[in-house]
């Protein structure tokens, strides 16, 4: 019994722990990435290498989201007869929920994983402590360019997400079902109104925030790790907990928002 | 660090005094390329300078070159022995025109 | 200009730990203007601690540290940043940014800490990579380079501020024995030549006794040696002896608890 106390004990100033580290660094990158100086060029390199290499990905699976969501929505639809209001709930399901958390999602396992590695390497290999040791402040360096880049490319791309997943139910709707053109947008422009959008906007905001802050948290704080497995077997380790956190926080995060905005 | 430019004929003299570091080496450097613009040719006196570091040698490099590519000449006169040892590291001493004293450099080029 | 001080380096009983493990037991070292001191030790003596607390990198449990007179421990961000250009590090594997070429790691900083227009930070890189003989290779990236290569890159990225202080970690390990020597060579030229305090952590013996002008010895987180060449090889120490004499350590073997260890009965 007290074996397990004990142990809940333990695991519970290390999870505090890590929630006070893990704030602290968030801390830190806010700091300096209000103040100046702002490195435009590498935060659109970023943009290049997070946004627009990101947008073929995120093109088609807006395109296919759309369509799957019209399909099961005009199937539960047809049978209460309000088939016209496919339009509508295709729109409101990608811009309020299904664009956001997807696009976030999928910018995770992309983007998130690859700068949660390159970050653990460079710890690794010591690159990090050299930038110390030179004067280089590792945040301003590595991290400010990111968060913003994430802050802009997240909205931009859940954006693209939302127009090709209602492409794509135009396809499954009007072009394959046969429902009517000006049913389809009619029923979209009735049906969404601004807080919706404004909703989906500060979702991708804020997922934008969490995933690059976890991403870059873990890879930079490697080295703290409990477990102490530095090397390559540590980097894979913390990318996939990376990402893995980064996805649980998404939908807690999409959560809390639709609570507090709803 | 403090400069004295003279001019003698068709040659430049730019005496350089103290050191020589990040912070002074751009307006040294200035003087030099200011100095061989007006087509004169270029002896640096390096007697006062206390220290030199490579921002320094840098701007000299770089007067060396432009002086080359102007068909003009340049030389450094009474280098230290520190000085000496840190352009022999990068092989610089025998790039140079390297003088004891200011006569004997001004001897050489106008000669 | 370098301050006239004549202590560069000055460690005052520092303890140091790694969770509850005490790595470090009380370090006494001193550093003096223009010489190049040689930190030696087996594996696991607290080598690499001891450097990481030395550049500012590790917090100690206790002690002091001082670098030109200035307690480390105690500085603000930007202070500790003012006297980091003034020290030059190159780590063990090189820590060269490998997404960026040769050339930029070692102008890094320079772009970053001085407001030099770019032709003299390219001749200053360039002069760099000559003093090294890496001449030519500006363009390429970290990951092209050779180990002897990579180790010649981190030299002169170290000393592209001019520092007064060079901190070099296992400079010539893991190289073939003549580009070692060639190193060896390297690091005593730019000593002189650039007026360098230099601290190194080794464990390659020859080297140290080439380019050191004193010893440390590090034996379990405690300096069991700290003295000049000659004083080394006069020591009665057991465990220098053996690191002079390349002997290994003698371990004598109880038959039973010998056998009791191979088969796990403990």
């Amino acid at each position: 019994m007290m074996q397990q106390i004990r142990s809940l004990g333990t695991h519970g100033c290390y999870f505090t722990k890590q929630a006070g580290i893990l704030g602290i660094f968030l801390f830190c990158c806010l700091i300096r990435m209000v103040t100046p100086p702002i490195q435009v060029q590498r935060i659109t390199k970023q943009i290049h290498f997070m946004g627009a290499r990101s947008s073929i990905v995120i093109l088609l699976a807006g395109l296919f989201t759309g369509m799957v969501v019209a399909l099961q929505f005009y199937d539960t639809l047809v049978r209460f007869g309000s088939v016209d209001l496919l339009g509508s709930a295709v729109g409101l399901s990608l811009i309020r929920e299904l664009g956001p958390v997807i696009t976030a999602l999928m910018f995770t396992g992309r983007v998130g994983s690859a700068i949660c590695a390159e970050i653990g390497i460079m710890r690794i290999s010591e690159q990090i402590d050299a930038l110390e040791c030179m004067g280089i402040d590792p945040y301003r360096f590595l991290m400010t360019s990111k968060f913003w880049a994430g802050l802009v490319s997240v909205p931009l791309l859940t954006a693209l997400f939302d127009v090709a997943g209602i492409v794509g139910g135009y396809l499954v709707g009007v072009v394959l079902i046969g429902i009517g053109q000006g049913t389809y947008f009619n029923g979209l422009h009735n049906g969404v109104e601004w807080n919706d959008i404004e909703m989906g906007f500060i979702k991708s905001l804020a997922f934008g925030l969490v995933i690059i802050w976890i991403c870059t948290a873990k890879g930079y704080l490697l080295h703290l790790r409990r477990t102490g497995v530095f090397g390559a077997e540590g980097v894979s380790h913390v990318t996939t907990d990376a990402v893995v956190f980064s996805s649980v926080a998404i939908l807690l995060t999409d959560y809390l928002i639709g609570s507090i905005m709803l | 660090m403090e400069y004295k430019s003279t001019i003698e004929g068709n040659c430049s003299i730019i005496a350089l005094s103290g050191e020589i570091d990040l912070q002074s080496s751009p307006p040294a450097r200035e003087q030099m390329l200011n100095a061989l613009k007006q087509n004169h040719h270029l002896m640096v006196d390096m007697s006062a300078v206390e220290y030199i570091d490579s921002s320094g040698i840098a701007s000299l490099v770089e007067g060396f070159q432009f002086a080359k590519t102007h068909d003009l000449k340049f030389g450094l006169v009474n280098i230290s022995q520190a000085t000496r040892q840190v352009l022999e590291l990068a092989r610089l001493d025998q790039i140079f025109l390297l003088f004891e004293t200011l006569d004997e450099g001004l001897a050489v080029i106008q000669g | 200009m370098p301050e006239l001080s004549e202590s560069v380096v000055e460690i005052d009983n520092l303890v140091s730990h790694y969770g509850s493990r005490k790595i470090l037991d009380g370090i006494n070292l001193q550093v003096q203007r223009g010489e190049t001191m040689v930190i030696m030790g087996g594996s696991g003596a607290g080598k690499s601690t001891l450097l990481r607390h030395i550049l500012g990198l590790n917090l100690p449990s206790s002690g002091n540290i001082r670098i030109f007179g200035k307690e480390i421990t105690r500085l603000s961000n930007s202070e500790l940043s003012k006297l980091r250009t003034k020290i030059g590090v190159a780590f063990q594997g090189g820590a060269l940014l490998t997404s960026i070429t040769v050339a930029e790691n070692i102008n890094l900083p320079l772009r970053e800490h001085t407001k030099l227009n770019s032709e003299t930070i390219e001749i200053i890189t360039r002069l760099k990579l000559e003093m090294v003989n890496l001449s030519g290779c500006d363009r390429m990236m970290p990951s092209e380079l050779s180990g002897g290569m990579l180790k010649r890159a981190a030299l002169a990225r170290a000393v592209a501020m001019d520092p007064q202080l060079m901190i070099l970690d296992e400079p010539s390990s893991g190289l073939d024995p003549i580009t070692a020597v060639e190193i060896d060579e390297l690091v005593l030229r730019m000593k002189r030549a650039l007026n360098l305090t230099i601290v190194i952590i080794t464990h390659e013996l020859q080297s140290a006794l080439k380019i050191a002008d004193r010893i440390a010895v590090l034996c379990q987180g405690q300096v069991i040696f700290s003295g000049t060449k000659e004083q080394i090889h006069e020591s009665n120490n057991q465990y220098i002896q053996n690191l002079l004499n390349r002997t290994p350590s003698n371990n004598q073997i109880e038959g039973n608890e010998y056998l009791r260890r191979l088969t796990g009965l403990q």
